[in-house]
C-alpha cells in the first residue's frame, strides 16, 4: 500500500515545469548573501547572533535529529536551549507511552479561546490528577534561570518566543495514550511531552 | 601570498582568503542545490498547490540555508535540515497570508493553471492535500512523497513520534474520505 501511495504522490508532481538548478542556486546565493550581510551588521550593532537565528525561523543546525542522539552534549544553540528540561527525578528523555506526567505545549500563535478550551479540557478531565499552568512569563523566568550563565541567549529571547504550557499529573499511566490523543487533537496544541516521575516530582515532569 | 610583504599586511590577504572561502562555499552549496532542489520544489508544490509559489518558497528556503551554510553543512543531515527550513517557510507563509488558506480550502472548480491538461487524478490529490491542516499535510508529504521514516519526520517537524503517527493516520483517513477507498487500497 505504501508503494502505491508513493506513486500517487509522484504522479501529483508530474506537472513540474522544472527549473535549472544552477539558476536556483545562484538566486539563493544572492538572497542568502543579503541575509548574511544583514546579520553581520546586526551582530556588529551588538545584537546577539542568536536573535537572528530565532527570528529567521531557523532552528539549530546542530540540534540532534533523533531523540537517541540526545545523550551526547549538544552544542548550545537557541533552539536547543529552549528545549524543555526534564525534572531531575523523572525519566530524562521524554517517553512515548505510560507517562505519569504530561506537558502540553501550546503553539506560540494559539489564541486565547484555544487556550481556554485546552484549560477547560485538562481541568475537567477526571483522568488528570493535578494541573499547573505555565505562562510565557513563567517560562521565561525558568529559561533565564536555567541559562543565567549565558546572558547572550537570555537577551536574544523574549517571553513571546516561549510557549505556554499545561503541566499535568495523571491519575494512572494507563490513561497516557488516550489523554495525549485527546489533547493533541485540540487546536492550538503544538506538542505534548510525557515523562515518568515519582509522586514528589514537579507536576508535568519538567524543571 | 608572496606579494604580501610589499603590501600592507592584513586586509589584502584577508579579502583573498575570504574570497576563496566564498568560492568553496558556493561550490558546495550549488552541489547541494543540484542534488536536492527538484525534490524540495516538488514538496513545496505539494504543500502549496502552485508551482510559482513553490519555486519562491524553495528559493527562500535555500537562501536561508546559504546564509547559515557554514553551520548547516556540518549538521548530521543537511537533507533533513532543508526540509525543516522549508516547512517553517511554508508555515510562516500560511500564517502571514492566512487569507489564502481560505482560497486553498475552497473546492476548486477550475483546473489548476500550472498543470495544463493534467489528468483528473493529479488535481484531485493535490486539492485534497490542500484541504488538510498544514501540519498534517507536511506529515503526509514528508512521510509518503519523500519516504522519510516516522522518526525523521518527527525530528523535522519537532513533533513527537506518536503525534506524527496520529496526524498521519488522521490525514490518510481524510484523504480516503475525499478520494475514495481505492485511492489507498488499489
Amino acid at each position: 500500500m505504501d508503494g502505491h501511495l508513493r506513486d500517487r504522490f509522484e504522479q501529483a508532481t508530474a506537472g513540474d515545469p522544472g527549473a535549472p538548478p544552477g539558476e536556483l542556486a545562484l538566486a539563493a546565493i544572492t538572497e542568502g548573501g543579503r541575509i548574511r550581510r544583514r546579520r553581520h551588521r546586526l551582530v556588529a550593532a551588538g545584537v546577539a547572533a542568536g536573535l537572528v537565528l530565532a527570528a529567521g525561523g531557523l532552528t539549530a543546525a546542530n540540534l540532534p535529529w533523533g531523540a537517541a542522539d540526545r545523550t551526547a552534549t549538544p552544542p548550545v544553540t537557541i533552539a536547543a536551549a529552549m528545549v524543555p528540561v526534564s525534572a531531575p527525578s523523572c525519566s530524562q528523555s521524554p517517553v512515548e507511552d505510560h507517562a505519569t506526567d504530561l506537558a502540553v505545549f501550546l503553539a506560540t500563535e494559539a489564541t486565547d479561546r484555544q487556550r481556554d478550551a485546552v484549560a477547560a479540557a485538562v481541568r475537567d478531565d477526571a483522568r488528570v490528577d493535578a494541573v499547573v499552568f505555565e505562562s510565557r512569563a513563567e517560562a521565561y523566568q525558568r529559561f533565564a534561570t536555567l541559562w543565567a550563565d549565558s546572558p547572550d541567549f537570555v537577551a536574544a529571547i523574549n517571553a513571546d518566543d516561549l510557549p505556554e504550557s499545561f503541566r499535568l499529573r495523571l491519575t494512572d499511566p494507563e490513561h497516557d495514550a488516550a489523554l495525549r490523543a485527546r489533547f493533541a487533537a485540540m487546536p492550538g496544541v503544538a506538542q505534548i511531552l510525557g515523562h515518568r516521575c515519582p509522586t514528589d516530582a514537579p507536576v508535568g515532569g519538567l524543571r | 601570498m608572496t606579494d604580501t610583504s610589499t603590501v600592507a599586511p592584513g586586509p589584502a590577504v584577508w579579502s583573498r582568503a575570504r574570497r576563496r572561502t566564498k568560492e568553496a562555499r558556493d561550490q558546495e552549496f550549488t552541489a547541494f542545490v543540484e542534488a536536492a532542489g527538484t525534490r524540495l520544489r516538488r514538496s513545496a508544490y505539494l504543500m502549496c498547490r502552485d508551482w510559482h509559489l513553490a519555486q519562491d518558497l524553495t528559493q527562500h528556503t535555500l537562501a536561508k540555508m546559504y546564509a547559515s551554510w557554514d553551520r548547516v553543512r556540518t549538521s548530521a543531515s543537511v537533507e533533513a535540515y532543508s526540509r525543516r527550513v522549508l516547512m517553517n517557510v511554508v508555515f510562516d507563509q500560511q500564517r502571514r497570508h492566512s487569507g489564502s488558506e481560505i482560497v486553498l480550502a475552497d473546492l476548486p472548480d477550475r483546473p489548476d493553471a500550472g498543470t495544463t491538461g493534467a489528468p483528473e487524478l493529479r488535481v484531485t490529490l493535490v486539492d485534497a492535500l490542500a484541504r488538510l491542516d498544514v501540519r498534517d499535510r507536511a506529515v503526509l508529504v514528508l512521510r509518503h512523497a519523500e519516504d522519510h521514516s516516522v522518526e525523521t519526520v518527527a525530528a523535522i517537524l519537532g513533533l513527537s513520534v506518536s503525534a506524527v503517527k496520529m496526524r498521519n493516520a488522521r490525514a490518510l483517513e481524510r484523504l480516503r474520505a475525499q478520494l475514495g477507498e481505492d485511492f489507498l487500497n488499489r
